[in-house]
């Protein structure tokens, strides 16, 4: 073994210009496998990560406030909770720190018991006066250990001291969220509140034995007499709704690498079968000398791994590294901690399997020339292959487009990894605007009203005769859990009427309602609750009432992740009262919102805009964006390679055809401009193959995989595609330059005499 | 088949003008290959000229020299010392753009294994150094004539794996006048043909010289030379 590491060793000094190639290929396949190992882990722990390090509850409950005293015998009389914390939450209130402010912070109150965050600067509240704060506003505001945040609540205010930053998963971080999460003394915040002492309106629950959570919250609901307003969360629902948005990036990434390595494994036994290829008659004389099949093909092997193991650690490294940063940043939005040294371990597999895939490439054409007849291998061959007809023009652009397609594995192979990549550049490019356009254009989640007033609703017929309105409806709308499993939680929404002319998500199963009895379900809904029409919903609603429904139809609703119902408003009313009214105001043909907007509140409304998905996604858009920047960098570095690499095979396999041409009069332009034919072939038809791969199968696939509820138009437009084709002929044309450039600089009589 | 008065009429000379310059004029030419012990020197102070219409076959043993004066002639390699001097260009003041331009514009090649590209057909082998040239459109007329000159219509729309060695031959030869270079430069023409093929082969490159052009002709062939106008041995690198 020591005498084929020697000579392996031997064999990559003596060809540094080769084994350098080689080991950019496989630096820059080793990147994206880095990039997308280190996103992908990332993200895919993330969220147990920080639950674990948390000590996330395994269900939140929230109520109108009650004694503590009452709340703690019901809470740990029930059979399957080992532990509970309570609180004191405040929503809306007014935070106030070195110039920034927001009206919607989330105090809460913390007395003893588990926490359900993790501290990750400074410390925990011990005394009043302290405060802690979310690593998301610490980022966004620059809050430091020992400033002063000020907090309003009516006519109360408090200043208190930062001492800790904290990261909780319960929900994703601010800003995000529309308001920070605060975490003070319990009796700060009950004084803030005006509330009595020892008060509290949530419950953090830990059960002993997780599988029976839903069991113990139906107990919960039984147990619940006198408790209003009751809600819960359960952690699954949190990471549930957590991982939405990262689940694509994940599977866009995997995906990615998967195939950016298996382009490289064909490109590097492409170039392996064309180095033995051309080494045949070394190989029949080491055969001749006695070495076996076995001996040759380890040798090359050796060699391939001698270079792919600094070449790939390199690579990883830099793919993880140039991830890290926007990947940290995401998480941090997410509410989620990174991999920390956990990563190495991954990382390291990543490595030692592209050594192996990288060895076998170059061990396997190796033996196979290895194990024919020394005889036959001593002749050597001719490696150029012979095209069976002429296809385009004859010139140099077409004359390098025949060049790529005598050699068609190769050719696919780069077709396809250049098809890939631009199916994920296109597949990014299609979910920003996609992303934009939820937030901004409530026409995507099926709502064609386009202003809401706050009224009632017996105003709807004088809301209905102002110029520009088209039609008004009063809307209910009210949080509600299943009977049967009081941890699915949904939102009821009743229209008076038909709720299709305001609201109408499409119809995934059966047909509209007719009835009051009957309920459209969002997909979510009836994916969770396996409902399909003719089944029942049981609905129990804030008052602790239930109300009955049949399904005749799934909606492919987007909002709150399908978990939606609609139904007629007379049974809801009925149940609830005091449900709180909005009228849904549809704008006529030629009337602007604006112009609607500005008549309604000179008639004493306060018409409010309706928003798409009503999330605060800029923050996370930023987040997403830099991510996905750098991951463009490492797909672009990896078309590029992939290029070049095919070019410098071509260069070099045809290296008499190139010095024939340059006895005919080819200059250096010209060289590059036979093998830009080579690549402009490969990259506009890998674009084309990718427009197709992203609007037929990686869209549809992902967007199915983002929200299986829902159909999300995941489809690139014109201008995305043209900008990823033109991005790629660049890339074509630059490698064609690199490489024509080096090409035309080798000896010319050499080249003549290559065979 | 006799193709001469076609090729000659095409001739950058049979409209009657005198060229008073050699074509070709070497002095002192060396080049070495190797370093160390196992350094060689190919050329040792080669003195060569070659006049406008002539035939000139250069002789020798195997290593004597032979291809590679006939690389530095037409500026596909550097020599080590003296200088070259082809329609007037002297060599070693070119850069390697010069050299470029030289060789679209003023010499062509045959080889021995023809080196036409396989992806392509006779047609657009013949038409490629136009091509290269910014001269593809106009040089049409000019390659289908002069592959109608040699016989070669048919194969001329094929690839050339399904052609004779001789068709093959033919058509490097019009590839080589396609630009109606002053000097053709023929590296063993005839070392990979039939005898009757090399007859052909051999009778074509008389024709170009007789149209005007100059022709170094690289050969082991005997019948090769008695086509020549003249013929010098070269020998351990030096001119006998």
């Amino acid at each position: 073994m020591s005498a084929l590491l020697r000579y392996a060793l031997a064999r990559v000094v003596a060809r540094r210009g080769r084994a350098l190639l080689t080991a950019g290929g496989i630096a820059a396949a080793a990147a994206m496998l880095g990039a997308g190992t280190t996103v992908g882990y990332s993200l895919a722990t993330g969220f147990d990560r920080a639950a674990d390090r948390a000590g996330l509850p395994h269900a939140i409950a929230r109520f109108d406030s009650l004694p503590l005293d009452e709340v703690r015998r019901r809470a740990l009389s029930l059979p399957n909770v080992e532990t509970a914390s309570f609180r004191l939450e405040q929503q809306g209130v007014h935070v106030h720190s070195e110039g920034n402010f927001n009206d919607h912070g989330k105090l809460q109150g913390i007395r003893g018991g588990r926490r359900g965050y993790a501290i990750v600067a400074g410390r925990d509240v011990r005394a009043r006066g302290e405060l802690v704060i979310e690593r998301g506003l610490e980022r966004e505001w620059g809050v430091e250990l020992g400033d002063v945040v000020d907090l309003r609540e009516f006519r109360s205010s408090v200043s208190l001291r930062v001492v800790g930053v904290a990261v909780s998963p319960d929900n994703v971080a601010f800003p995000l969220t529309n308001g920070p999460r605060l975490y003070a003394d319990y009796d700060d915040v009950r004084e803030l509140e005006g509330e009595a002492p020892g008060a509290v309106n949530v419950a953090l629950l830990w059960v002993q034995d997780t599988e029976l959570l839903d069991v113990t919250l139906a107990q919960a609901r039984a147990a619940s007499f006198g408790i209003d307003e009751l809600t819960f969360v359960t952690r699954d629902g949190i990471r549930a709704l957590i991982n939405q948005a990262a689940g694509i990036v994940i599977a866009l990434l995997v995906a990615f690498s998967l195939v950016a390595v298996g382009a490289a494994v064909t490109m590097l036994s492409a170039a392996s079968a064309a180095d033995v290829q051309r080494r045949l008659p070394s190989i029949g004389v080491l055969r001749t000398l006695g070495a076996t099949p076995r001996a040759v093909a380890v040798g090359n092997a050796l060699e391939a791994a001698l270079v792919a193991l600094p070449a790939g650690l390199v690579g990883i490294v830099a793919g993880a590294l140039a991830v890290y940063g926007p990947t940290g940043r995401l998480l941090d939005a997410l509410s989620e901690l990174g991999p920390g040294v956990a990563l190495v371990l991954p990382l390291a597999g990543c490595l030692l399997g592209l050594v192996a895939i990288v060895a076998f490439a170059a061990g396997w054409p190796a033996w196979r020339a290895a194990s024919r007849p020394p005889v036959a291998t001593l002749g050597g061959a001719d490696i150029v292959q012979v095209p069976r007809r002429a296809v385009f023009g004859g010139g140099t652009v077409g004359l390098g487009v025949r060049l790529a397609l005598s050699r068609p594995a190769r050719a696919a192979g780069t077709i396809a990894v250049l098809a890939s990549a631009a199916a994920v550049v296109l597949l990014m490019l299609a979910l920003a605007a996609l992303l934009q356009r939820l937030e901004t254009d409530p026409g995507t989640v099926g709502k064609r009203y386009r202003l809401t007033v706050a009224a009632p609703a017996e105003e709807v017929a004088r809301i209905e005769r102002v110029p520009g309105i088209a039609g008004a409806a009063v809307r209910y709308e009210t949080p509600a859990a299943d009977s049967f499993s009081l941890g699915e939680t949904f939102q009821v929404i009743g229209f008076d009427g038909d709720h299709v002319e305001f609201e109408a998500p499409p119809l995934a199963a059966g047909r509209r309602l007719a009835r009051d009895d009957e309920v459209e379900v969002g997909l979510g809904l009836a994916q969770a609750l396996n409902l399909s029409p003719g089944a029942t919903l049981a609905a129990q609603l804030p008052s602790g009432r239930e109300v009955r429904f049949r399904v005749s139809g799934v909606v492919r609703a987007l909002e709150n992740e399908g978990r939606i119902a609609y139904v007629r408003a007379a049974r809801l009313v009925a149940a609830e009262p005091f449900l709180p009214v909005r009228i849904a105001i549809l704008i006529a043909p030629g009337a602007t919102k604006e112009s609607v907007a500005q008549r309604l509140s000179s008639s004493g409304y306060f018409p409010e805009p309706v928003a798409g998905v009503t999330v605060r996604s800029g923050g996370f858009l930023d987040v997403l964006a830099a991510l996905l920047r750098s991951l463009a960098g490492v797909i672009g570095l990896v078309c590029l390679y992939v290029l070049a690499q095919m070019l410098a095979l071509t260069a070099q396999e045809r290296r008499r055809t190139i010095a024939v041409l340059q006895t005919l009069g080819a200059g250096r332009r010209q060289v590059a401009a036979v093998l830009s034919g080579s690549a402009l072939v490969v990259a506009v038809i890998g674009a084309g193959a990718g427009i197709v791969l992203e609007r037929f199968l990686v869209g549809p696939a992902a967007a199915s995989l983002a929200a299986s509820y829902v159909s999300l138009p995941l489809v690139a437009g014109a201008a995305q595609a043209a900008l990823v084709t033109v991005a790629l002929v660049v890339l074509a044309l630059v490698a064609a330059a690199w490489v024509g450039g080096s090409a035309a600089r080798r000896p010319i009589v050499a080249g003549l005499r290559e065979e | 088949m006799r193709s001469e008065p076609v090729l000659g009429e095409r001739g950058p000379f049979a409209d009657g003008r005198a060229l008073k310059l050699p074509v070709v004029e070497a002095r002192s030419l060396v080049k070495s290959y190797g370093v160390g012990r196992a350094a060689r020197r190919v050329l040792d102070g080669v003195e060569l000229r070659v006049e406008p219409g002539e035939l000139l076959a250069v002789i020798g043993r195997s290593g004597s020299g032979k291809s590679t004066l006939l690389h530095l002639l037409g500026g596909l390699d550097r020599a080590d010392e003296g200088s070259i001097r082809v329609a007037g260009v002297a060599l070693e003041e070119q850069t390697q753009a010069g050299l470029t331009t030289l060789r679209r514009e003023s010499v062509g090649f045959v080889f021995q294994s023809f080196h036409l590209l396989p992806e392509l057909t006779g047609l657009e082998n013949v038409l490629l150094p136009a091509r290269l040239a910014g001269d593809g459109v106009g040089a049409i007329a000019r390659a289908r004539a002069l592959i109608a000159s040699l016989g070669l219509d048919e194969a001329a729309q094929r690839l050339p794996d399904t052609l004779s060695g001789g068709e093959q031959q033919r058509l490097a030869i019009a590839r080589a006048l396609v630009n109606e270079p002053v000097l053709v430069l023929a590296d063993e023409p005839t070392g990979n043909l039939d005898v009757e093929s090399a007859a052909v082969v051999l009778d074509l490159l008389r024709g170009i010289a007789g149209g005007g052009r100059s022709v170094v002709l690289v050969t082991h062939d005997r019948e090769a030379t008695a086509q020549a106008d003249r013929v010098i041995e070269l020998r351990d690198g030096r001119v006998l």
